[in-house]
């Protein structure tokens, strides 16, 4: 028993992980419908950014966030307006496009660390709090709180102010809202830097956890992929809840089971889900029946 | 012929071989090695090895009179392997290749050598499959996975036991290794050896790239054991040990294959944590002068062109390597692989005649036998040699396992 | 070589549905033509570059992919469904030649056969279910196939050699697939390429080719139009998995050592293909062969160049090249050989 308490802790602690990782993608994906396979590298980025400020400026990564978290907006606006805009009635050149800004990041940060193992050191990084036996990492605990204001704050931003009721807007029929007065482009532009600037954010939490490696976004995109479509496409509630349900899946198969086999559960947990109600947990009924074409 | 493969260090050479007494053809050899992807620091690193020994043989005029030049073949899987072994061979002109970070980049590069009737001298891949081919054109003068399984078990049952003083048949080990050929290769070997000393222990994999691996420390904590033995690359292992220190998870006494010994990981978890933590690992250059000779020299040719400490122990284990091929082409007076290999084959060197302790003698799959990797311990925040005993530098002794 | 000739003849019969000729508009006998030029002006490539090894073996690296590429677009550019799940069937290929040469002994020549087969057969099982997701949903459900396959392949020892990997004994003979020269490699590759761009042309112009095109395009209308949509879709599916596997079991004897992380890398195979064809052309007969003589080249180029200098050099280039591709030829190099070819057709007044 104690056992299971303890392995439930390890799924719901990465589930706060994977929640945090999704919360961006699932409103890109949500409202955007872009395959954007360089969010892990956003995540990446955030992480080397944390280590940038620990390296030369001896910032926390919990302090250079609040710088890091701006320029990230930027960055991810700038990356739609210039490479993804451009692509807009070009779903599949969009997801090429993705993919080789993937390829640009983590090669970029290769050549400018030679693929050292870098380590952000962090106050918290090293404590661990011990309730009952059970073992729990203060930085986890600290993504898991991020995670969970993160989701909220997002779901608050959308529904009662006027950039998130057009983002929703936009995500729900684009013609409508544009018919309604609603700059598409700038929403897309927001949305977008929004959704980076939260990988960022995951990125710069989940930093003290990690030994950072330039390839180590191509670890977390998958799971995110899966967390996004598992909870609901354009449901931020679904991307927290989704995260969960992939963490604790992992945790699961992963103690009970094989460490080895874990993957294998979750991505077949997935396709079931997929296949049983393809709108994901917490989505709209149809959304899935959205083609890359319609929409555009 | 400058170009840029051979950028930066190699520019010493050419400055040599611009000198006008020295005509003749350049030795080329081809280094096969991924430059690119997870692991370039790493094929980087040992080609450092390799720069220091062609630079120090040419200072000495060269092998056969003639002065060596490196060129690189980037290379991170086995089709690369075959196109960087067509690009060394037929466009760079290479006579000799050598390499290789990845086993299974020196499987396809070698065959893909002999395809080329090129000799392919491995200094590091480990799998021992790569000599069980038998490949006429391919030896290992590095150890290889077995003899790193070796040497961990040596360690578990002459430093671990009689300091834990339990009885075989009590002492629960816990294997942890990552997945690929590599973990799998010298874990396999590891339970094998273990067996027959009267010891069963229990076996657990997990994937380098996992995002978690709480479950893989959860399983061991539970298990209770006296010795954690783990086999892993940089960043898992890394992951493991945080995930350990998060959990509190410290059995009396943990045992790190391959890799851990590097301030990526010291950084990573911390002098207090790794306190005490064995290292089963290539020779490095703090080993006694007595069982190394030579070592310190190699730290200071490198710390000279690097302006840096080696950053990980296969850079003097590849640069051995480099220089016991050197030896068998200037005695085999050809670059032919026949005629090298049989060169090789009739070297007979005692342990102790390297930087890294190696020796020279091939058995019959032409494997290196007096090749061993050695068992180190972290002690506060350093990497010291405690076994076997004659590696301890002056000075030195082993820790109490300080995992209590 | 025996196998291109054979091979050539024994597509169109095979891939042809019946009635074919009935089609007004293009048909296969009129694409022939071009189809054959194409084909003889690789062949004048292999030819002019036989005596280079370095190139010839970039230039088989290259057919090949041509031919993978090829394959995608059957049901990734006519069909219009992204799929990202066919390292999966390339590696089913891959190990099904494997396996049946080095425990039943049976010839790769005759292995590559049943590989196509039981790819064809892994595609239809697989994406029977999923192909009622449509667009990103189906591109990252064919993606999650790829995990599922990693962890069942690692853990498959018997049929994969598990994690250690899989390897070929070097054993030559044109009996066993296996050559020491890499001209022999460049005609095999050759031979794919051929077979592959044979049956794109057959399916093309065939009624099955059109079916696709009208699910592409828009799936309702198919629908109502009396197309059986699901049938249509597992047939291109199984066609495309059909030459993919053909293509894994050729790449596996070429390389003859692998393990499933390599065989099932998503970056190295599955997105490739796509990223070939779209560059090419996606949708279109001869992009695939354009974007790999592209790629390919230009990728081993870049490696052996500045491979060796900064870490990660030879992609950094690589990646911006991709995404100017992407950002200058939307509709790939076909696009804009038909907006030059327009262009000069309709001079400005």
């Amino acid at each position: 028993m104690a056992d299971l308490v303890n392995v439930v802790t390890v799924g719901i602690l990465l589930g706060g992980i994977y929640a945090l990782v999704s919360v961006g993608l699932n409103l890109i994906f949500g409202v955007i419908r872009i395959v954007n396979f360089a969010q892990g590298e956003f995540v990446m980025l955030g992480m080397y950014g944390a280590y940038a400020g620990y390296a030369f400026l001896r910032l926390d990564p919990y302090v250079s966030l609040l710088v890091l978290l701006p320029l990230f907006f930027l960055f991810g606006a700038v990356v739609q307006r210039l490479l993804l805009a451009p692509l807009r009635n070009e779903p599949s050149m969009q997801i090429f496009a993705t993919f080789g800004l993937l390829m640009l990041i983590e090669n970029v940060v290769l050549a400018l660390t030679r693929g050292t193992a870098y380590s952000v050191p962090s106050p918290v990084s090293q404590a661990g709090i011990g309730l009952f036996g059970i073992q729990v990492g203060v930085v986890r605990l600290i993504a898991l709180a991020a995670a969970t204001a993160a989701a909220v704050g997002l779901g608050l931003f959308l529904r009662n102010t006027m950039p998130g009721r057009a983002i929703r807007a936009v995500a729900q029929d684009r013609a409508a809202a544009t018919l309604m007065g609603v700059d598409v482009e700038r929403i897309y532009m927001i949305t977008f830097g929004i959704g980076t600037a939260l990988a960022g954010l995951a990125g710069c939490l989940l930093a003290p956890i990690y030994s950072l490696s330039p390839q180590i976004g191509t670890s977390f995109i998958l799971p995110a992929f899966a967390v996004v479509v598992l909870g609901g496409l354009g449901s931020v509630l679904g991307a927290y809840v989704g995260g969960f349900v992939v963490g604790l899946t992992e945790a699961l198969a992963g103690y009970y089971l094989d460490p080895a086999l874990k993957y294998a559960v979750i991505f077949g947990v997935f396709v079931l889900v997929l296949i049983v109600r393809p709108s994901g947990l917490f989505g709209k009924v149809g959304a899935e029946e959205v083609g890359l074409r319609d929409q555009s | 012929m400058i170009t840029r493969r051979l950028a930066g260090p190699a520019a010493a050479l050419f400055a040599v071989l611009a000198m006008p007494a020295l005509a003749q053809q350049p030795l080329r050899i081809g280094v096969v090695n991924p430059f690119t992807g997870p692991l370039a620091l790493y094929g980087d690193e040992m080609t450092r090895g390799y720069e220091i020994a062609a630079e120090q043989a040419n200072a000495k005029g060269g092998v056969l009179g003639r002065q060596i030049v490196l060129v690189r073949g980037s290379a991170t899987n086995p089709q690369e392997a075959i196109a960087a072994v067509e690009q060394l061979v037929g466009r760079d002109k290479v006579e000799l290749l050598s390499g290789t970070y990845v086993t299974a980049i020196s499987n396809a590069g070698s065959e893909a050598a002999l395809n080329n009737s090129k000799l392919y001298w491995e200094t590091n891949a480990l799998a021992k499959d790569l000599t069980d081919r038998g490949l006429p054109n391919f030896l290992r003068s590095g150890p290889d996975s077995n003899s790193f399984a070796r040497r961990s078990v040596e360690g578990v049952l002459q430093l671990v036991q009689p300091r834990l003083a339990k009885p075989a048949k009590d002492l629960k080990i816990w294997i942890e290794h990552e997945d690929s050929a590599f973990g799998t290769s010298i874990a396999k070997e590891q339970e094998r050896l273990l067996k027959e000393a009267g010891i069963t222990p229990t076996l657990s994999s997990h994937s380098a790239r996992a995002v978690d691996l709480s479950d893989a420390i959860l399983r061991a904590k539970n298990a209770n054991p006296d010795l954690w033995l783990s086999t892993g690359y940089v960043i898992d292992h890394n992951l493991l040990l945080r995930t350990a220190r998060e959990q509190s998870f410290r059995p009396p006494a943990m045992m790190l294959v391959g890799t851990g010994d590097t301030f990526e990981t010291l950084e990573a978890v911390g002098k207090e944590f790794l306190n005490g933590i064995l290292l089963v690992s290539y020779p490095r250059t703090d080993v006694g002068e007595s069982y190394g000779p030579g070592a310190t020299a190699f730290l200071k040719a490198y710390q000279a062109k690097y302006s840096r400490d080696p950053i990980a122990p296969q850079a003097m284990s590849a640069y051995v390597g480099f220089k016991i091929m050197l030896e068998a082409v200037a005695a085999a007076r050809s670059t032919e692989y026949e005629k090298v290999v049989a060169a090789a084959a009739a070297m007979d060197k005692p342990l102790g005649s390297y930087e890294t302790g190696y020796g020279v003698k091939f058995d019959k799959t032409m494997q290196n036998v007096r090749a061993l990797p050695l068992v180190a311990q972290w002690q506060d925040g350093t990497v010291r040699a405690v076994f076997p005993a004659e590696a301890i530098p002056q000075g030195g002794k082993v820790f109490d396992l300080g995992r209590r | 070589m025996t196998s291109p000739d054979l091979a050539a003849a024994a597509a169109p019969r095979d891939a042809v549905p019946r009635r074919s000729a009935a089609s007004r508009v293009k048909t296969f006998a009129g694409e022939l033509p071009l189809a054959l030029l194409v084909l003889g002006l690789v062949a004048g490539l292999i030819w002019a570059l036989s005596g280079d090894s370095f190139a010839l073996n970039i230039l088989a690296t290259t057919l090949l992919f041509a031919g993978l590429a090829g394959a995608w677009n059957i049901i990734g550019g006519f069909g219009g469904q992204f799929s990202l799940a066919h390292s999966v069937f390339f590696a089913v290929g891959a190990y099904t030649t494997a396996n049946l040469y080095l425990k039943l002994g049976i010839s790769p020549w005759l292995g590559i056969w049943a590989a196509a087969a039981l790819s064809a057969a892994v595609a239809a099982l697989v994406s029977w279910p999923v192909f009622r997701l449509r667009g990103p949903f189906f591109a990252i459900a064919t993606m999650a196939f790829t995990e599922v396959a990693l962890a069942i392949g690692n853990y498959a020892e018997s049929l994969t050699g598990g994690t250690r990997g899989m390897s070929i004994p070097f054993r030559l003979g044109i009996q066993n697939m296996i050559f020491r020269d890499r001209l022999s490699y460049a005609l095999l590759m050759f031979g794919f390429m051929a077979l592959s761009l044979l049956v794109v042309v057959a399916v093309n112009r065939s009624r099955l080719g059109y079916y696709l095109q009208a699910v592409r395009d828009n799936e309702q209308a198919a629908r109502a139009a009396g197309i059986g949509v699901l049938r249509v879709k597992l047939t291109g599916m199984a066609i495309s998995a059909a030459l993919t596997g053909i293509g894994g079991g050729l790449f596996f004897m070429q390389v003859r050592v692998a393990d499933p992380a390599a065989m099932l890398s998503l970056f190295e195979f599955g997105v490739k293909f796509a990223l070939i064809a779209l560059i090419g052309g996606l949708g279109t007969i001869y992009g695939p062969l354009l974007g790999a003589l592209v790629i390919i080249p230009l990728e081993n180029w870049l490696r052996a160049e500045i491979g060796g200098t900064l870490p990660g050099a030879n992609l950094i280039v690589l990646s911006l090249f991709l995404i100017g591709a992407a950002l200058f030829m939307k509709h790939g190099i076909v696009g804009v050989g038909r907006a030059i070819a327009a262009r000069v057709r309709r001079p400005r007044p």
